[in-house]
């Protein structure tokens, strides 16, 4: 007996399927940090430490889900109407970026320094440049060892701008950079410049540092 | 005050309501969108929390129409659309806050009564918890009149914990508001600035404003506050 051919309803794209699942499983997974939380307050005091770990999981899972969320909205095209024109100069996110991340830092007793300038302008939205700056400047902070210094150069050149990151030094006992989480970071960031039609190089597989070019627009 | 959740989800719905009342507030649910708009219509509510995937009537269409005939009435909007464009969307169509799902009942307790306190009272320019005060325009603090330096951040982390007087703030919380940088637990630069900021009004000072909330974060004690 042969087959009859039957035509089946068009299946999603991957990414579509991903962000339907993230969208099923976010709905559950509020309803079950809203609960933990509440019942932090409720519960008798020998299981309040099994709730309170309980929380913990479930917010590791909530950045788990987060991640996957940002990882899936960095590679959409065009995240919103943002010609180059109106986007924010980059140094100026770059600035603001070392600011927030400069705290940190200096709780590492890391030195955090930027050199040079540029005023080129990426066709991105600014939450989005700002997530990605995070995410490739944070990983090279958490890989310093104590008084270990972290180089940001700006440089601007006939062919586009360039941001290269690089750390003094690199202490292989901190599992920071080398994480998974940590690696989607960078795979998040990489989507983003890439959007933008930049292009991002880790100088190794451990993350010692980074160059981003970002070529001259015509 | 009186709250509306439209939100489609039972046991969710069930969670906030539940969290919502024990701060003294009176809550009905609405589980479809037509419902939802006609309740919000009907009755004077001071904030309606509002699910975007909604049965019936979707979220933007009740908001929209909410507008056209309650201006001022407080909207947020919780979804578990991330990307920028669907925020610009909400707020372009009236929301006056975000939550995106996975969220914490934190955070939406911090931002509803961000959201009541905007529509009820004008914005405070001094913040005093006891004897500690916070002036946001001169940028001074002081506890039992006595002067206290703080740094750029440390200022920031005070007046979110003074705003939020009384209520438990996850570590989650107080990066993405204070830092504006997404959470990252693997940092510990809240409990290292949280001991800043202790040594400087704790130290010295009775009663002890900052307390540690085992398993959760951190809560500035809320007795005799003016937020």
């Amino acid at each position: 007996m042969s087959a009859t051919p039957r035509s089946f309803p068009q299946l999603p794209r991957t990414p579509d399927v991903l962000d339907e699942l993230l969208h099923s499983l976010s709905q559950p997974l509020t309803s079950l940090l809203c609960s933990l939380e509440l019942s932090l307050e409720q519960v008798a005091e020998r299981q309040h430490e099994s709730v309170a770990a309980a929380l913990q999981q479930t917010e590791r899972v909530v950045g788990m889900v987060r991640l996957m969320q940002e990882y899936l909205d960095a590679g959409q095209p065009g995240p919103e109407p943002c010609p180059e024109a109106r986007a924010r100069a980059m140094r100026c996110v770059i600035d603001d970026v070392i600011e927030e991340l400069s705290s940190i830092a200096a709780v590492r007793r890391v030195r955090l320094l930027l050199a040079g300038t540029c005023s080129v302008r990426l066709p991105v939205a600014e939450s989005r440049l700002r997530l990605a700056l995070q995410y490739l400047i944070a990983p090279m902070i958490e890989a310093q060892p104590a008084e270990g210094k972290v180089m940001l150069l700006l440089g601007e050149g006939p062919a586009g701008t360039v941001l290269r990151g690089e750390g003094e030094r690199r202490s292989r006992d901190l599992p920071g950079a080398t994480s998974t989480v940590c690696r989607v970071k960078l795979a998040i960031a990489r989507r983003v410049f890439e959007s933008a039609g930049a292009s991002l190089v880790l100088d190794d597989g451990d993350f010692e540092g980074f160059v981003l070019s970002i070529p001259r627009s015509n | 005050m009186r709250i509306l959740i439209v939100e489609d989800d039972a046991a969710l719905a069930s969670f906030i309501r539940k969290g919502l009342e024990a701060e003294y507030h009176a809550v009905d649910v609405a589980s479809e969108g037509n419902q939802g708009r006609s309740m919000a219509m009907e009755f004077d509510y001071d904030l309606v929390v509002l699910d975007l995937n909604l049965p019936g009537l979707d979220g933007l269409s009740v908001l929209r129409s909410l507008r056209q005939r309650k201006a001022n009435l407080p909207v947020m909007i919780l979804t578990a659309r991330s990307r920028v464009e669907d925020r610009v969307q909400c707020l372009d169509s009236g929301a006056d806050d975000y939550l995106v799902k996975p969220f914490s009942y934190l955070e939406l307790s911090a931002r509803a009564r961000a959201l009541l306190r905007r529509s009820h009272l004008p914005s405070e320019s001094v913040l005093t918890v006891r004897d500690l005060s916070l002036d946001r325009v001169e940028r001074k603090v002081a506890r039992a009149g006595r002067h206290i330096e703080l740094t750029t951040k440390e200022f920031a982390l005070l007046e979110y914990l003074m705003r939020n007087a009384g209520r438990r703030l996850t570590r989650a919380m107080i990066i993405e508001h204070v830092w504006n940088l997404t959470f990252d637990s693997t940092t510990n630069v809240v409990d290292v600035y949280i001991n800043y900021l202790r040594r400087k009004v704790d130290d010295g000072f009775s009663p002890s404003l900052i307390h540690t909330v085992r398993g959760v974060g951190y809560q500035m004690n809320s007795e005799g506050a003016s937020v």
